[in-house]
């Protein structure tokens, strides 16, 4: 069966649109998808048990994941000397350091370092790289643009953007898949994923062995010796690291850390977060280019330095700390709204709870002033972060940001200014509450749909019949 | 002319707050004995096949390996530790490709790589290799099949160990454990999605 749904997306022109985020009209699609909301519910329980049991192995963790917060709170502290130099290692090391101020920047230098049309690109798996939109702008130049993580490819294939930041396709069903290549590839409908996996993999090796360049993210950069460092589990950031003549490495200026050193914490804290691995299959630590001699590796290093926004959230005391955010997606596989709803609905390439936080301080919050609200406030994102950042207060943070925007509309403000004079006195809470139940026994009894706002409440569940006795009628 | 890297620094200039400090490196509570079989468990979890030999063995196991799995062309670097090998290889029908016969179509075209690792990590069954003329890249990643040899000497505790026991970084420090793999087919478990399907390591003691 093929799930097909359209969800809320930027356009895909390389001008970004500034268009509101809708969250509940976004989560309605998915929650109406009952294939979806299956798969989705089987790969988050997955996920969570995997991680638990990799993180119970590490007795020293809760000591980790603060040594982490605050190497990272260090590090955001001191971003300027530590960017600098980063750029004189990377430099010394024979790469070229890029700096853009934002998105469109970043596009035009990388189209043109990846230079003229008809250039083959290779891309391994980049949030950043999503986040600029780089494949419309290096396709509207004349380069081919393959995605070469095997989720990412499938989505490009599909025209869609992915789903969850580990697991990109995890809205995708095996069926649909197998549709997929079999109509973009002209290959017979396998039918297991192996044999799925083993197409894609011969379809993709010869892109790579053809590739001019190769784009990747960067999960850690190190200032002390220059050393970008790319985490990944398919072996697709190897070879477009390996193979092409260059390499274009795109990270937002908070992923510097300081030392070498500081890679035992964060690579302990990365995998067993992110998938539930003690370590991901490949980890590369690449500082320059290819040196003499060498058979492999690119002639040409550049890494991008790319703000769009941080220097921003930098500046804004109370929101910093969201920079120390290292992409793993744990917060998203515990989160019950994320588990009900996927990354789409949130509108932008950071979903679940990290998303709700970022989107609005990247795109502002008249754009995505809703997403602080696609929250419980559990408070199981905060207690999972392998980096300690408080997700929670983060959104309540932003949510009175959106009140003191938007301001609360009138229903809330009626219903605050009520409760607010029915709570003045032990008298007035007596009286309001024997009214409360009065209204509320023949609400009840009648089945009636409650008036808005409350309508919203009472859409999908009943209203309880109320005891005879307030609670403080029984015990007083 | 301001540049994008003035504007930039700039602004984290302005909003630089009150310092804060770097935190000392934790010791990891890693364990200390036994390094050896630690490694063989947690290598096994991850998929690493491993099998134990010594330096006059190594060439006869690893010719009997490629014999058994029908290994035409073999991609491998050139080391101290693979002498042996390499001239024993010579002698068979194998075709084997050196380091500076590495061209991205003929590795990709080879059926097995040999390669040697730096450090092996108990902790989570990871091999480090390097990186150099003699140690290329693609041999660890093109071939379907990846051999790795390693004295147990060099097996220790944690990523921390590896950190402060290299010495300049080479142009690539690469960290292995088990083969390329992928879930992203509805969560089944998938190995060889880009890199080789089998990791195999010669543990030399």
């Amino acid at each position: 069966m093929v799930v097909t749904t359209t969800y809320d997306r930027r356009p895909t022109t390389v001008f970004p649109m500034t268009k509101r985020i809708d969250f509940e009209q976004n989560s309605e699609k998915a929650l109406q998808n009952a294939p979806l909301q299956a798969t989705l519910r089987t790969a988050m329980v997955r996920f969570r048990a995997l991680r638990i049991s990799a993180v119970e192995e590490i007795p020293d963790w809760q000591a980790l994941r603060q040594h982490a917060h605050d190497t990272k709170a260090h590090a955001l502290a001191h971003l300027d000397r530590y960017l600098e130099q980063l750029e004189r290692q990377v430099t010394g090391a024979g790469g070229v350091v890029h700096w853009a101020r934002d998105a469109d920047e970043a596009r035009n230098l990388i189209t043109r370092l990846a230079g003229s049309s008809g250039r083959r690109v290779v891309k391994s798996k980049s949030m950043t790289t999503e986040e600029i939109e780089l494949n419309d702008a290096l396709e509207h130049a004349g380069c081919e643009v393959t995605e070469t993580d095997l989720g990412e490819y499938l989505v490009q294939l599909a025209g869609e953007r992915p789903a969850h930041i580990i697991a990109p396709v995890v809205h995708k069903s095996k069926e649909a898949i197998a549709a997929l290549l079999s109509e973009k590839l002209g290959v017979p409908r396998y039918d297991d994923a192996q044999e799925l996996t083993r197409v894609a993999r011969e379809a993709l090796r010869r892109k790579f062995l053809e590739a001019d360049v190769g784009i990747s993210g960067v999960n850690f950069a190190v200032a002390e010796t220059g050393t970008i460092v790319v985490v990944e589990n398919e072996g697709n950031a190897r070879l477009a690291t390996t193979l092409p003549r260059m390499h274009i490495a795109v990270m937002g200026i908070e992923k510097v850390i300081p030392r070498l050193a500081d890679l035992d914490v964060f690579l302990t804290l990365l995998p067993r977060s992110a998938t539930g691995q003690r370590m991901s299959s490949y980890v590369s630590f690449l500082t320059g280019p290819r040196r003499a001699g060498e058979a492999d590796g690119p002639q040409e290093l550049h890494l991008v330095l790319l703000d769009n926004g941080r220097t921003a959230i930098h500046a804004d005391s109370s929101m910093r700390e969201s920079l120390a955010c290292i992409r793993c997606g744990a917060c998203l596989n515990v989160c019950p709204v994320f588990e009900r709803t996927a990354g789409h609905a949130y509108g932008s390439e950071y979903s679940g709870p990290i998303g709700a936080v970022l989107t609005p301080l990247f795109e502002g919050l008249d754009v995505a002033g809703d997403l602080p609200f696609a929250s419980s406030l559990c408070g199981a994102c905060g207690e999972v972060c392998p980096v300690k950042i408080e997700l929670p207060r983060l959104l309540l943070e932003l949510r009175s940001r959106v009140v003191r925007q938007r301001g609360a509309p009138v229903a809330e403000r009626l219903f605050v200014w009520g409760w607010v004079n029915a709570m003045k006195s032990a008298r007035r809470l007596a009286i309001a509450g024997k009214v409360a139940r009065v209204v509320q026994r023949f609400m009840s009894a009648v089945h009636l749909p409650l008036p808005y706002p409350f309508s919203r409440w009472s859409a999908s569940r009943e209203l309880p019949t109320p005891p005879a006795k307030a609670f403080r009628e029984r015990t007083l | 002319m301001t540049t994008a890297r003035d504007v930039i620094l700039t602004r984290l200039r302005q909003a630089a707050g009150p310092a804060v400090p770097l935190p000392e490196l934790p010791r990891l509570n890693a364990p200390r004995s036994d390094l050896i079989s630690l490694f063989i468990e947690r290598a096994t979890a991850a998929g690493t096949e491993i099998e134990t030999s010594s330096v006059e063995r190594l060439a006869s196991t690893i010719i009997d390996e490629l014999t058994r799995t029908r290994v035409n062309r073999v991609a491998m670097w050139e080391d101290r530790l693979l002498t042996q090998t390499r001239a024993a290889l010579r002698a068979t029908p194998l075709e084997v490709l050196d380091p500076w016969d590495h061209a991205r179509e003929s590795v990709a075209g080879a059926d097995a790589g040999i390669t040697i690792a730096d450090f092996a990590i108990a902790l989570t069954g990871t091999l480090v290799l390097d990186c150099s003329p003699a140690h290329p890249r693609s041999t660890s990643l093109l071939p379907p099949v990846h051999l790795a040899v390693i004295p147990a000497e060099h097996v220790v505790a944690s990523l921390g160990d590896v950190l402060t026991r290299t010495g300049p970084l080479p142009s690539a420090l690469t960290f292995i454990t088990g083969p390329s793999r992928t879930a992203d087919i509805e969560l089944t478990p998938v190995l060889g999605v880009h890199g080789p399907t089998r990791v195999k390591v010669y543990l030399l003691t």
